[in-house]
């Protein structure tokens, strides 16, 4: 029996930074064996990313970024810029399922490995080319950093608080988050389809595109009205109060809570929860369209209430009457919180840097398969030995004498 | 909704969210609906839910019940803070996601002039909504393709606080590992893209490792040569001091002005355009992207493409959203083998 749904399945992963290297993260968490390739002169950047104190700069397995986005995955060396490793890669090829690459333009054909080329090697290979805005248009050569997106497709124009200015987002989930997973979905999807059929598939992803679904309902908006729509901030198109207020420090850290009211019976609750101040028999607040056009006034209210309590206290007080409420959790809040780690979503990565400080883990919970492939994440280079040696059969003297060479470098 | 004269098949988000789907009513709440449903299943591979845990206990839906019915069934089920936990039954929303999940508290990214004042932001759109909706889509597929082997069925456990949080992965991180504590206040972000105002706009530019091009771009004044911003080891310090001076210069020109000569000097930059460039964009328009679907009721409407393109199974419309109980009878008299005549008496009874 399998202990994970993609077991049995090879990954040779050229991505590099965030979007690339999480997407093949989601196929190794479930199972797949992701060969990541990088090379000594070019190592993949987040492995210097998020040092321990004092460890930054020490070389190529300190970064906390490139560990909490390459879990379970094997890492070899290979200086792709010579004939021998390109023939290596081509050997390698030969043995995976799927190759996968998010370099900023055609770096892969430069080594003579197109899809056409990886066809005559691999007949059924899957090759996944992930960029910002695909590999074919105008701005197909354009660099994908993820502000400059953002404010590309209307993301950030979208971003702000009621009346503000535009804001480049904190951590979108439009740009890598999205097109990650889009690309753990696509390559899914072409694994189903050749499940069925043999046949493999190349699979050319621009993140512009995964963002115009995630704004599909501005795009649709502007399509069917010509509206652009405007910054709403915490607040709802329907609904109010719909926000975030300050709550009491009970730690070292300011608090908050967000919370939605989404009808009149809830309002009503909310009223006695409160103890019914006056203030809620004002007619200003008296249903849910005059709540809507009097939110301003109705937050200021409501904020002089949140204050007295603190964020977790506050949140057991408003769902236990049927009100929806969180904390809003900064990482270090959440990182401490005790509903999270119930339910077992950060992991320890025992690493020779990091050691065992907690890192997230992904949000996929099967009942009968095992947590996920969450081996630690690999050490630079770590599993040459294994790849060269036990899957494509060099003896320990090629091996050397190729390290030497600086063709495992 | 056209001309915002609301209408129940006119939605433009439903419309866009619900393609090449087919749609039934079905009312759960009779015995006979509830065994219709339970016949379905034992046809389906998928059953992809997002109603509380104890709504599914009570018809009967559990995972415990639905497995007795079909093995092999996939049951993907999504809910605000998952299936256990202390907070397994708390109620949520896409506002309660984006806070939960660690996203809001972090955003805007520049930090806030006024952090008491104003609260962590929630991201616009659906997002946590729609990072739910993918992230359920990776894990089913991810089921289907380990039932090949096994023939075996799988409940699927999707928290919505944990989708929003996978995605703040290297903050978690960097508070786990640095001990790094996010503060709300203007002036934290180091570096990256800002936002610099212009005349009549505004426009992001990415400095990082090309303060060089953005020097030329701005025409080499006197103070870029200063030790503080000129040397990349002092410049995140200054960061606050370097964006004044840069936008001083960026709000003596237009926004298409500074993204020209940004894109002539190499600079990464982009406009903050609307939804209005991104829909008229040359850069979708060569990739055709963009579909056209005629719809009964609502007409013929542009609609996103898919978010990737895959050669040998390219992604087609083959359908328009269903208009509400569209796909009865195929249902119900074609696959279930009802007639119409049990058709018409179970929409009397309100079974459908």
């Amino acid at each position: 029996m399998q202990k994970l749904p993609l077991e049995g399945i090879r990954v040779l992963d050229f991505c590099q930074m965030w979007a690339g290297p999480h997407a093949t993260e989601w196929l190794s968490v479930m199972g797949a064996e992701v060969i990541k390739v990088e090379t000594s002169n070019r190592i993949d950047y987040m492995r210097t990313v998020g040092a321990p104190p004092g460890m930054a700069g020490t070389g190529p397995n300190v970064g906390s970024a490139f560990a909490s986005l390459n879990w379970g995955k094997k890492s070899i060396t290979l200086n792709m810029t010579t004939p021998k490793a390109q023939q290596l890669a081509k050997d390698l090829i030969k043995k995976c399922d799927v190759v996968a690459e998010n370099f900023g333009g055609g770096v892969l054909e430069r080594w003579g490995l197109t899809y056409e080329e990886m066809k005559k090697i691999k007949p059924d290979i899957i090759y996944y080319a992930g960029s910002g805005y695909g590999r074919s248009g105008p701005h197909k050569e354009r660099p994908a950093y993820a502000e400059i997106v953002d404010a590309f497709t209307g993301a950030t124009f979208a971003n702000g608080y009621p009346g503000g200015e535009p804001n480049v987002i904190g951590v979108s989930p439009w740009t890598d988050g999205a097109q990650a997973i889009h690309g753990a979905v696509a390559m899914m999807t072409a694994l189903y389809h050749r499940m069925n059929t043999g046949e493999g598939q190349y699979i050319d992803a621009a993140m512009i595109e995964g963002h115009a679904n995630f704004l599909g309902e501005m795009v649709m908006g502007y399509i069917i009205n010509g509206t652009i729509g405007e910054r709403i901030g915490n607040r709802d198109a329907v609904m109010a109060p719909h926000g975030c207020y300050p709550c009491k420090m009970t730690g070292d850290e300011d608090e908050w809570i967000a919370l939605a009211v989404a009808n009149q019976k809830e309002w009503e609750s909310l009223c006695r929860l409160m103890g019914n101040p006056d203030w809620t028999k004002n007619e200003a607040f008296s249903d849910e369209l005059k709540r809507w056009d009097n939110q301003k006034e109705l937050d200021k209210y409501l904020a002089g209430w949140t204050q007295q309590y603190g964020a977790y206290e506050l949140t057991a007080l408003l769902q236990k009457v049927g009100i929806a409420a969180t904390p809003s959790f900064s990482t270090k809040q959440l990182t401490h919180d005790k509903h999270i780690n119930a339910r077992g979503f950060f992991k320890k990565p025992n690493h020779p840097v990091l050691g065992n400080k907690v890192l997230a883990g992904l949000p996929i919970k099967f009942s009968d398969y095992a947590a996920g492939n969450y081996h630690t994440p690999p050490l630079l280079g770590e599993h040459n030995d294994y790849v060269f040696g036990q899957l494509l059969g060099l003896s320990k003297d090629e091996i050397l004498r190729l390290t030497e060479e600086k063709v495992l470098s | 909704f056209p001309q915002n004269l609301p209408h129940p098949e006119k939605s433009g988000l439903f419309l866009f969210l619900n393609t090449n789907k087919s749609g039934i009513t079905l009312n759960l709440d009779t015995a006979a609906g509830l065994k219709i449903f339970k016949d379905l299943l034992k046809w389906s591979d998928v059953l992809i839910e997002d109603h509380s845990v104890k709504e599914m206990k009570q018809l009967g839906l559990s995972y415990a019940e639905v497995k007795k019915i079909n093995p092999s069934l996939i049951m993907t089920s999504i809910t605000p803070f998952g299936q256990t936990g202390p907070f397994k039954n708390y109620k949520g929303n896409d506002l309660i996601a984006s806070h939960a999940g660690t996203e809001s508290f972090g955003n805007p990214d520049e930090g806030v002039k006024e952090p008491a004042t104003l609260p962590p932001l929630k991201v616009p759109n659906h997002a946590a909504d729609f990072m739910s909706g993918l992230t359920s889509a990776a894990c089913t597929l991810g089921a289907l393709l380990g039932r090949k082997n096994t023939g075996r069925g799988q409940h699927i456990d999707l928290s919505k606080q944990e989708a929003v949080a996978s995605i703040t992965r290297q903050q978690l991180a960097y508070y786990s590992v640095m001990e790094e504590t996010p503060s709300r206040e203007f002036g934290r972000k180091k570096f990256g893209g800002f936002l610099y105002p212009c005349q009549d706009g505004y426009v992001v530019i990415w400095i990082g490792p090309h303060y060089h091009l953005v020097v030329k771009m701005m025409g080499e004044p006197d103070w870029s040569k200063e030790e503080m911003f000129a040397n990349p080891l002092l410049r995140n310090n200054y960061i606050v001091e370097l964006n004044q001076l840069i936008t001083a210069w960026t709000m003596e020109h237009t926004a298409e002005e500074v993204n020209a000569l940004a894109l002539e000097h190499g600079v990464p930059c982009s406009l903050v355009r609307s939804v209005k460039d991104l829909v008229g964009d040359e850069q979708l328009a060569f990739r055709n992207f963009w579909r056209e679907i005629d719809r009964a009721i609502a007409g013929k409407l542009k609609y996103p493409g898919a978010p990737f393109k895959l050669s040998a199974t390219p992604a087609a419309i083959e359908r328009p959203a269903p208009l509400l109980g569209e796909h009865n009878e195929m249902v119900y008299c074609n696959m279930l083998k009802y007639s119409r005549e049990q058709l018409v008496r179970m929409r009397q009874a309100g079974i459908i």
